[in-house]
């Protein structure tokens, strides 16, 4: 029971880094776009999904509470710095997009163009520096509180969060090719051909940071497991350029996509039976079991969400099925 | 200074800026609902244009609701660890069944609502708008259920220290639940309908064109208003008797207060267990701004030949009470929240002992960042309101045409045209 709603929970963070992932990408790139035309053109490319993308956010954090309440508790107050971080990136990258094309002059306009940008860097910094967090352990003490936050700060930390602003930068410029009108989308695509080698390097830094790391070769429970998904990581940046090489975006954006689920299936495999690992005291780790709330909150909360996420995925899906292929003249534009 | 104060310090700053900007999506998508079904059912494209409009500002103040609602749902596991360390098991499953059954439909539906203009079929474009509306909705529902939970803690029983869930059905059934959820309905009608009437106000003292579409949107206003002042007087005087009941403390004076106090400091140590007079300081003035609104009916007798514009001063009358339901549902929170201390979970976790181990600097740090970031941003969605408020009904993007150059952006978008 617990080993499913720690899935579901894995299930909709990885969601989240997927979709807000390219929205964080694309906020990004907004700093490479001068042209007001273009920038309202990137923004509105992400346009219908964007609500539905940041939800799956909220969504992870509400089974984190629901469905594990001490592991919520522990990991947020534990790796206090990084989340705060990227919860102020989320709400600038949020709060940005909508309110961006609400001012009419340019200068407003591009103002909030940078916050969007900022708030994108921070967003993919502080969700890296907290999977390198849960990846490296924190000081998790036998009365169950973390203490401090210097743990936090270290190369691994650091190269983990510029991996995933490599990542999702590279994966920003893919869906743009996937989604911009076909004449804007050939440079967005040569952009992202040119970003995904930057992937590769970040991603090939922050492993060597974590082998180097005395705390993440601690921690890791299934170091086999650890590699092999790290090669289905590099594997599918790779896929990706391939694909863009040949002019299939879509398939290009599905190799992206897999590329940033994958870290979210490499912290729960590496690390499992914990969530989260003490660097002080090793009996002080925290099991999933443990982490996981008592039966009769689990069931309740199976019953009455379980049936109802095939209709939350299902309202997504018509959302992507309504607005696919690419923005043209006929695409709505609000952002 | 000390690490629970700012945390404290930080949950009220957060909730107060949150509650303002949810009570007006509450109270405003139920009157678009009314809006736009009635412009499907009647064709008549009046109401199309009091949709963009009212949803323009709708949309406006929806986005500071999420950036707020963020912080609100991080700060229980960042600030208040000690929370879902040892009641999460019943606390956290509203909270866990409103992120999932709510608010994730609510925004996915508003994303393809405001993208859907002129390219879905009426009908399924008005479906999603029901869909936010009902969504938003069971989200109030969830909130409220949770909190309250943390008012009279029910259905639950204590093993080794932490509250294990035991009857789910208890929570739905807390008598500190059923009337105060209606109450902040009520008070977010109330909002919504004020924000309508004020704004319509503003445009008919002006003379601003559009006087018919103006005139449509005051009566809603007013009618909204009036209504659901009396609804929101009828629900709060309803809450005395159990919450009375449910937190002897409260109001204090009672043999069954002293009994509890007298009880608590046998299992908890000596303490004051007395909540703040801010509290019933709050709910002095919360239940006189009541009273005066209540003097909404006043005008709705004005509505018959127009008399409420033709006369004038009702429409400054209305434009001058904006603030006061805003300042009401603070105070109405105050009272609630402040009249619950020293507990998190009344009777059952003190609040010092659901704080997290933070060292101050940081939450001190916390506490400056998100102030200043989130009160920026309020303010900032305040004058953007204001100014799209005072645009008029001529062209809101929000609906607009997408083959139309946008009015707002002079320069040519091809990439868009092409």
């Amino acid at each position: 029971m617990e080993l499913a709603w720690y899935a579901l929970l894995g299930a909709f963070f990885a969601g989240y880094l997927v979709l807000g992932g390219y929205d964080y990408g694309i906020g990004l790139l907004l700093a490479r776009r001068t042209a007001p035309a273009d920038r309202r053109a990137t923004l509105n490319a992400a346009g219908p999904f964007f609500l539905g993308n940041e939800v799956w956010l909220v969504a992870a954090v509400g089974i984190l509470f629901g469905a594990f309440p001490t592991l919520e508790g522990e990991l947020l107050s534990g790796l206090y710095p990084a989340v705060v971080g990227a919860l102020t990136g989320v709400i600038l990258v949020t709060v940005g997009v909508q309110l961006r094309s609400r001012p009419a002059g340019a200068g407003a306009r591009s103002a909030w163009d940078r916050v969007v940008a900022v708030g994108g860097l921070l967003a993919a910094l502080g969700w890296g520096a907290v999977l390198a967090g849960l990846l490296q352990g924190v000081p998790l003490h036998a009365d169950g509180h973390v203490t401090g936050v210097t743990h936090l700060f270290t190369p691994f930390a650091a190269g983990v969060g510029l991996a995933l602003v490599a990542l999702v930068a590279a994966h920003g410029a893919t869906f743009l090719t996937l989604r911009l009108p076909a004449a804007t989308a050939v440079p967005a695509g040569r952009l992202a051909r040119r970003l995904i080698p930057v992937a590769l390097a970040a991603v090939g830094a922050a492993t060597v940071l974590g082998l180097l790391s005395e705390g993440v070769r601690a921690a890791a429970q299934r170091p086999a497991v650890g590699v092999l998904l790290l090669a289905l990581l590099v594997a599918a940046l790779v896929g990706a350029r391939v694909a863009l090489a040949r002019r299939r975006p879509g398939l290009a954006f599905a190799a992206t996509s897999a590329a940033l689920a994958l870290p979210v299936a490499l912290v729960g495999a590496i690390l499992w039976p914990y969530a989260l690992v003490s660097t002080v005291d090793p009996a002080a780790s925290l099991t999933v079991a443990d982490a996981a709330a008592s039966a009769p909150t689990l069931r309740l909360l199976g019953w009455l969400t379980v049936p109802l996420v095939p209709a939350l995925l299902g309202f997504q899906a018509m959302c992507w099925w309504v607005f696919r292929g690419r923005t043209d003249g006929r695409a709505p534009v609000y952002w | 200074m000390d690490t629970l104060l700012l945390a404290r310090l930080q949950f009220a700053t957060t909730t107060s800026l949150h509650f303002l900007f949810v009570v007006v999506t509450l109270g405003l998508v139920t009157l678009l609902v009314g809006m736009q079904t009635a412009g499907f059912l009647t064709g008549n494209p009046k109401w199309e244009r009091l949709t963009r409009f009212w949803g323009q500002l709708y949309v406006i103040n929806y986005v500071l609701g999420i950036a707020t609602g963020l912080v609100m749902e991080f700060q229980f596991g960042l600030n208040w660890s000690g929370l879902s360390r040892y009641v999460g098991n019943v606390f956290g499953a509203p909270l866990a069944i409103e992120t999932l059954v709510a608010f994730f439909l609510e925004s996915t539906f508003l994303g393809m609502w405001i993208f859907g203009w002129h390219r879905l079929r009426p009908v399924v474009h008005l479906a999603l708008l029901w869909g936010v509306a009902i969504t938003a909705y069971a989200s109030a529902f969830w909130i409220m259920v949770a909190n309250a939970w943390l008012q009279n803690p029910v259905g639950y029983q204590v093993r080794d220290g932490i509250a294990h869930l035991t009857d789910f059905s208890a929570l739905l059934t807390n008598p500190t639940f059923g009337m105060a959820f209606g109450h902040v309905v009520a008070a977010s009608l109330l909002t919504g309908g004020m924000l309508m009437a004020a704004v319509s106000a503003w445009h008919l003292l002006r003379r601003t064109p559009d006087h018919a579409l103006f005139r449509t949107s005051l009566r809603i206003g007013v009618v909204t208003a009036a209504v659901s002042i009396s609804l929101v007087q009828g629900f709060g005087f309803a809450q005395f008797g159990p919450v009375a009941t449910a937190q002897p403390t409260k109001f204090g004076g009672t043999p069954a207060a002293d009994a509890l106090v007298a009880e608590w400091t046998t299992t908890f140590g000596p303490g004051d267990y007395e909540p703040p007079a801010l509290s019933s300081v709050g709910l002095g003035f919360m239940i006189l701004i009541g009273f005066g609104l209540g003097l909404l009916w006043l005008l709705v007798p004005l509505l018959w030949r127009d008399w409420i514009i033709r006369l004038r001063f009702p429409l400054w009358l209305l434009l001058l009470a904006l603030p006061l339901p805003f300042v009401a549902v603070i105070l109405g929170w105050i009272a609630r929240e402040v009249g619950r201390q020293p507990w998190v979970a009344y009777g059952l976790l003190p609040t010092d002992r659901a704080v997290s181990g933070v060292d101050p600097g940081v939450m001190l740090a916390s506490l400056i960042g998100f102030t200043l970031l989130l009160g920026t941003l309020a303010v900032t969605n305040w004058v953007l309101l204001a100014k799209h408020a005072a645009r008029g009904a001529a062209d809101p993007p929000l609906g607009r045409r997408p083959d139309h150059r946008p009015a707002d952006d002079a320069r040519p978008e091809t990439v868009l045209a092409g």
